[in-house]
């Protein structure tokens, strides 16, 4: 058998004692981390913007910590919302966060059954030359004798979210082309 | 310690879930797609991926009418919190605004807490560990702890369209409860304020249209008994114990070393000594 004499019991029983006073007494280095926990916006860049979803138009602070959006949140000093947020406005941060965000233009040819990546300016042109084709093709001039000068084969659709400007402006391109149904979300 | 609390007026929400997505926003907590089960509700109730649920009820009314309830579900902050009891590591404690938090670097998921929630909130999820390795570790929402100790309310309770979630001093709050109640007796004649005593009441509390039945809630919550049991008697039993050995034996070596002076040789441990040469 292991033979403890009585001094070394007391030896061995004397450092337990001490190792266990010491680890109750706890050198805990989470401690030191926890304490360090700072705010999660303690260090952000802040830019108000506003609401894209609804009509509402709330207003909203983006909260930007290298170069990635960390948080979003109502803006409590813009007078529609006060600072409160619904669940779409609050997930405002997706948009920027989300993997699942198309960064280029998506284009879908004409009987294809898949999306494709395409640049801004063939995008643009492709628009610009087809609103023309589809304009010039069906162009009305008179009906029954009376001037109409209008298209039906186009349509505008407009958002919740476009301010008094950018309806003027989409007003007066689409009267222009001779547009008659021009039309909002919000009715349908 | 002045105790704060987040009063919920379930009588006035509205279901807009914004005070769910502003949660996972404010915590980075990660999406979690749940199968559709037939109801409007989006996921079935509070874990560790998702602190906070709206939780929506169709009730019948007593005279046959239909009203939908939408509860705000989250961590009760228990003034008497059972988690914190059972928690072996120590993981868990009250802060002095009274919101429970769990250290993610103490906590080594062993699931106690998981076991006494009188509420069934607390869950396991996972947790990226200092060494970068993925734990399963203890998660609920801590009241926006850091949040709150700046001065700021708690992401829901900001977020909140309705003002149906309030942050305060309990005090305040209470008072708030008792006059929103007066109001909304008006509409819902069984409304009360939901504050179970069993728990010490707790630092998040509802003001109900309808009793806790109707929204499956206890009506009596109590902390588990076992762990009444265990951290407030069998623990400190042990402990003295643990002392008192530690004592008996500081106590041995003390009169052993003064009480054998002089004696050296016929002692048994002073023969061995000699033997070893130490």
């Amino acid at each position: 058998m292991f033979e403890v004499s009585r001094r070394q019991f007391l030896k061995l029983s004397g450092a337990t004692a001490a190792t266990l006073a010491i680890v109750e007494l706890g050198f805990d280095p989470h401690k030191a981390k926890a304490a360090a926990k700072e705010l999660k916006t303690a260090r952000t860049d802040v830019t108000p913007t506003i609401c894209p979803y609804c009509s509402v138009g709330c207003g909203i602070l983006i909260h930007v910590k290298d170069n990635d959006v960390v948080y979003s949140e109502g803006d409590p000093d813009h007078p529609i919302n006060q600072g409160s947020l619904c669940s779409k406005g609050s997930s405002v941060r997706d948009l920027y966060t989300t993997d699942r965000r198309p960064k280029k233009p998506m284009y879908r040819a004409p009987g294809s059954d898949r999306w494709e990546e395409k640049e801004w300016d063939w995008m643009l042109d492709r628009i610009a030359e087809k609103v023309k084709e589809t304009r010039d093709s069906t162009f009305v001039v008179n009906e029954d004798g009376i001037p109409v000068n209008r298209t039906e084969a186009i349509a505008s659709m407009g958002g919740a979210a476009l301010e008094n400007e950018e309806c003027y402006m989409i007003q007066k391109l689409m009267r222009g082309l001779g547009l008659t149904f021009i039309e909002h979300q919000a009715r349908i | 310690m002045t105790a704060y609390a987040k009063f919920v007026d379930v009588t006035i929400c509205t279901g807009c879930r914004g005070c769910m997505v502003a949660c996972k926003n404010w915590n980075d907590l990660p999406i979690d797609t749940q199968a559709y089960n037939g109801t409007y509700q989006s996921h079935d109730k509070c874990d560790g991926k998702t602190w906070n649920v709206l939780q929506m009820k169709e009730f019948e009314t007593a005279s046959g009418g239909f009203e939908w309830l939408f509860r705000h579900q989250a961590c009760f902050h228990c003034t008497d919190a059972a988690c914190e009891k059972v928690c072996p590591e120590n993981a868990i404690t009250t802060t002095d605004m009274g919101n429970v938090v769990i250290d993610q670097e103490k906590c080594v998921g062993c699931s106690y807490c998981v076991y006494n929630c009188p509420f069934e909130i607390v869950a396991l999820a996972d947790y990226v560990n200092e060494d970068g390795k993925i734990v399963q570790r203890a998660q609920k929402c801590d009241m926006c702890d850091s949040r709150i100790h700046e001065g700021l309310v708690p992401a829901c309770s900001q977020t909140c369209p309705l003002d149906a979630i309030v942050f305060g001093t309990k005090e305040e709050m209470r008072k708030l409860a008792e006059e929103r109640l007066a109001i909304a007796k008006e509409k819902f004649p069984n409304a009360m304020i939901y504050d179970p005593p069993g728990v010490d009441g707790t630092n998040m509390f509802y003001l109900l249209p309808e009793g806790p039945e109707a929204f499956d809630l206890p009506v009596n919550p109590k902390v588990p008994t076992s762990a009444v049991i265990w951290k407030d008697y069998a623990q400190p039993l042990g402990k003295m114990a643990l002392g008192g050995t530690v004592m008996a034996v500081a106590t041995a070596f003390i009169t052993n070393k003064l009480f054998n002076k002089g004696h050296g040789h016929d002692e048994e441990g002073g023969d061995i000594d000699e033997s070893t040469k130490e």
